[in-house]
């Protein structure tokens, strides 16, 4: 890694686009919602700004810590199982002939530009109590009853006097499932491109001197997709924290996450101050991780320009 | 290593039982809400709830519905150009953190990341009350008068393509940049004719998913529109109120076909030009 | 939304559009002082309008109307909180209008320039929302009541109880996604008034929907009534008019107002500050109360309609549909949501999200 220094004209042509970019159409939008932080409402449309620390005193309310807590619980679950599935699927995509790898990446893209309502919406007419998951099962049920009945022993009814649909929607688990729908595309990706540049060398080397496939993984092709690892990780948990739309329709009376009760703030309650506040103290919250990797990966740069 | 291909070698990831169920089992997660989304688009029942017999009048309601039509237009515009710019941030972005090190580097990073962090609603808050207050003009012809969204857009989603691109350019050897400016190459072309290759998979990737981000997102685009710049996704959440007609799975099946057609595009384009 | 057995009133809309055309003509702006190009923004529900009516009223004026939809009055409040950013006629709720009368949102709507004002029924030329309304005028209104299965209840739930305080219907009930329409009927069953902004009131009823919420499916967002005809839930908490529209594909459904009382609720147009074409707007607001036009919007949206000289072009099935008219004694029970202040929107948010919390 250069310093600036080395070549101030080259930098400069990099620095600057972004730069400017984010200062005027970032910032400054957010530096003004984040004055409102401060404000109080002043009739129905007006905020004073006030310098008062109320809000931020409401959003560190139990109430609402606790759903915060909720809400990163949502959003661990559906990291993990995304990282998981998606390195599978990134492995799979990786290493498959150069040919298909276009086509499985595509693939894997497709569903992600059918609007995000309208899918939810299909997710739905499959979970749903007379949707195709449970219309499914009740085939399997009567067939199963059917294989009983030739057996002679329907009176024992073991399969039950009456189908019961599975309860798969209005609840924590459609929360989580539709969570995972929306977001596994946002882990494949730079998996993937972390995957595809690396050196299979290693990998070889690792298996030709005994390792085994697992240990391999572990101690080769992990370590070396990591920069990928963690883009994906941050790229999928931190907007899985903060969407409200999933939760809202597919989930049940004890599925609230935070930016359902930040999006009311806006909407219903009218409450723009306490809501600013509660944005803010959830990106302070996920600032400082994403500060803490700032910083790991600048001890790494570190230690390369020593090397 | 491209070159050696022992058949069920150890390589072989994609060959191997555990790791095709995994690929056709999410493949199946995955497509089966797209299929339902599909077929209920030939629905005939206007609640769309339970099937009800087959027909196209849907498609063709769609066909005759200007603001739909209208919506879609603007839906893809701001997706193009959203794109385009994103994908150019982003690789700027890239490259700068890639490459350089400098004063203030770790709040850079901290701000590039921002956007990513920021709840939606947020965002298209802060938006709508910034360009209220600087007074953006409300009523440009068209496609000047999606030029706010667009920027909403863009603004959101370079971060996301400089994350992509980034982890691309962890693994790239800077000796082979090096190399080339040693053997007399300027700035400019070690940086077209060694980085920007080793790039594209990544610029692709994060083009896509520029791509996708603009075309799906509601909430900061609701808080950006005004007249007559509805888009896509804001139009199906106002229909939703009614309930989902088979009109709008219609008209997103159709939206589906034409990114597939455009995608498809891109990549056998891709395809051609890397054989060179 | 687009019927598709309207064959009993297709002839009545040809005769209507005919009517509509013919009326417009009245409202042509030539005669008018319009210096205003002849465009319109019109910002409203998705499908709250006549198949047709724009296109009359665009053949009838001369005036383009692009119609822009929200899907909630909140929606609408959050947009135009900003600035407006150039919307003409909107479509609040009666509460809503209060907010955007006691907020400067609104400019007075010229009564000289709104002849067909003597078509709205009489006990909708004033309102106390909108005193002497000045700011308002009807549209559409309705109730808010509860949805239900025939076959799956013992009999017709005409009370809150059934899905307040009661296990009878466990999980197969949903509720309003909405925080001051669940805790206001919750006020309703338990005899307060509708209104009632006591902490003491709210507690109670907040208490009681934590009790309830292991029987409550989902606190539904405006789809309450796909979940009835899909048989997700039995019993739901919907607009009148949603059910209706169900009601058409189900004999099965059926919609009672709970003998406590419900809510009633009125939408009304009314012109933005800083419309810029106030001229049209009114133009546009005229025609709608046009008894042709309005006898056409609401037997194409099926609900109750104000504009009296509309209900007399409209067949009986129409006006004697208790669903859309309810029965005079019903709407006694019944109360308007008013504005109550900015506390008490606030403790009704806390209320709600200490409910969905729990």
């Amino acid at each position: 890694m250069d310093s600036w220094r080395k070549n101030p004209l080259v930098f400069w042509v990099f620095a600057v686009p972004p730069a400017v970019w984010l200062l005027l159409f970032f910032l400054t939008p957010l530096a003004l919602i984040w004055v409102f932080s401060f404000g109080e409402k002043s009739g129905l449309i007006d905020v004073h700004i006030t310098w008062t620390a109320d809000n931020y005193m409401r959003a560190l309310d139990p109430l609402y810590l606790q759903i915060f807590l909720k809400s990163f619980w949502f959003a661990g679950i559906t990291t993990a199982i995304c990282l998981v599935v998606g390195f599978v699927l990134a492995i799979a995509i990786t290493f498959a002939p150069g040919r298909h790898r276009p086509i499985l990446l595509l693939l894997v893209m497709l569903p992600f530009w059918t609007n995000l309502l309208i899918r939810t919406y299909a997710l739905i007419a499959i979970l749903r109590t007379k949707g195709s998951v449970n219309a499914a099962l009740e085939q399997f049920w009567g067939w199963g009853n059917g294989l009983l009945a030739l057996l002679g022993v329907e009176h024992l009814q073991l399969l039950g006097d009456r189908f019961e649909p599975l309860h798969l929607l209005y609840n924590n688990f459609a929360v989580v499932a539709g969570l995972v729908y929306v977001h596994l595309p946002f882990m494949v990706l730079p998996l993937y491109a972390a995957l595809d540049r690396m050196d299979r060398s290693y990998i070889e080397a690792s298996l030709d001197l005994g390792a085994s496939q697992l240990r391999t993984f572990r101690s080769v092709v992990i370590p070396l997709a990591a920069p990928g690892i963690v883009s994906g990780v941050i790229i999928t948990f931190v907007p899985a924290l903060g969407s409200f739309l999933t939760p809202d329709l597919l989930g049940g009376t004890d599925s609230q996450m935070i930016a359902n009760v930040i999006e009311r703030q806006f909407k219903s309650a009218n409450d723009w101050p306490f809501g600013a506040a509660l944005s803010f103290v959830l990106m302070y919250i996920t600032f400082f991780a994403i500060a803490l990797r700032s910083v790991w990966s600048a001890r790494r740069d570190a230690r390369e320009a020593l090397a | 290593m491209k070159g050696a291909r022992r058949s069920h070698g150890p390589l072989d990831y994609s060959r191997r039982l555990w790791v095709r169920i995994t690929l056709w089992l999410s493949f199946a997660f995955l497509y089966a809400p797209i299929a339902i989304l599909v077929i209920y688009s030939f629905n005939d029942s206007r609640r769309n709830i339970v099937w009800r017999g087959f027909t196209l009048k849907y498609y063709e309601r769609a066909w005759n519905n200007d603001s739909l039509i209208q919506a879609f237009a603007n839906s893809l515009t701001i997706a193009f150009f959203s794109t385009l710019f994103s994908v150019l941030l982003g690789m700027l972005t890239a490259v700068l953190l890639w490459r350089f090190r400098f004063p203030a580097k770790a709040p850079f990073e901290g701000t590039v990341s921002l956007p990513i962090i920021i709840p939606e609603i947020c965002m298209g808050v802060a938006m709508m009350a910034f360009f209220t207050r600087i007074g953006w003009p409300v009523d440009l012809p068209w496609p000047l008068n999606l030029g706010a969204i667009t920027i909403a857009h863009i603004s959101f989603s370079f971060p996301f393509v400089a994350m992509v691109v980034r982890a691309r350019l962890a693994r790239f050897n800077r000796e082979f940049e090096e190399a080339a400016r040693d053997l007399g190459a300027s700035e400019w072309q070690a940086f077209r004719d060694v980085l920007l290759p080793y790039m594209k998979p990544g610029l692709i990737a994060g083009a896509l998913l520029a791509f996708t981000l603009s075309l799906d997102d509601f909430v900061i685009t609701f808080f950006t529109a005004g007249p007559e710049t509805v888009t896509f996704p804001v139009k199906v959440y106002s229909m939703v109120r009614f309930s989902v007609t088979p009109e709008v799975n219609a008209a997103s099946t159709v939206l589906l076909l034409i990114t597939l057609v455009l995608t498809t595009t891109a990549i056998l384009l891709q395809n051609r030009s890397g054989r060179d | 939304m687009t019927k598709d057995n309207r064959s009993r009133f297709s002839r009545r809309s040809f005769l209507a559009a005919l009517g509509a055309t013919a009326a417009g003509l009245k409202f042509s702006p030539r005669l008018a002082l319009a210096e205003e190009p002849p465009k319109l923004n019109f910002y409203n529900w998705d499908t709250y309008i006549g198949e047709d009516t724009l296109d009359n009223f665009g053949d009838a004026t001369g005036i383009d109307v692009t119609m822009d939809l929200f899907a909630d009055n909140d929606e609408l409040f959050a947009k135009l909180k900003g600035g407006n950013p150039g919307y003409d006629v909107i479509v609040p709720t009666n509460d809503y209008v209060e907010r955007m009368i006691t907020a400067g949102m609104l400019v007075p709507v010229d009564h000289s320039r709104i002849t067909n004002v003597s078509n709205i029924d009489p006990t909708f030329r004033d309102a106390a929302f909108d005193p002497g309304r000045k700011y308002s005028l009807p549209y559409m209104w309705g109730t808010i009541g509860i949805g239900y299965r025939k076959s799956r209840v013992d009999s017709v739930p005409d009370s809150w109880k059934w899905v307040f305080d009661s296990d009878r219907y466990a999980r197969k009930i949903a509720l309003m996604g909405d925080a001051p329409t669940v805790i206001q009927m919750g006020m309703k069953y338990l005899g307060y008034p509708l209104n009632d902004t006591d902490p003491a009131h709210i507690r109670q009823v907040e208490e009681m929907l934590i009790r309830q919420k292991p029987d409550v499916l989902v606190f539904a967002e405006d789809n309450g009534q796909d979940l009835l005809l899909s048989g997700e839930v039995d019993v739901v908490m919907e607009w009148n008019g949603d059910i209706l529209q169900v009601m058409e594909e189900d004999d099965d459904i059926g919609y009672v107002v709970p003998k406590e009382g419900g809510l009633l609720w009125q939408d009304c147009l009314c012109i933005p500050t800083g419309a810029p074409h106030p001229e049209n707007a009114h133009v546009f607001i005229n025609y709608i109360l046009d008894a042709e036009a309005g006898a056409e919007i609401a037997s194409f949206i099926q609900y109750a309609t104000p504009n009296a000289a509309a209900r007399k072009l409209l067949p009986a099935e129409y006006n004697t549909n208790p669903a859309i008219f309810p029965s005079q004694e019903t709407i006694e029970r019944c109360e308007v949501a008013t504005y109550n202040g900015a506390d008490y929107t606030r403790m009704i948010d806390e209320a709600y999200t200490r409910i969905m919390a729990s």
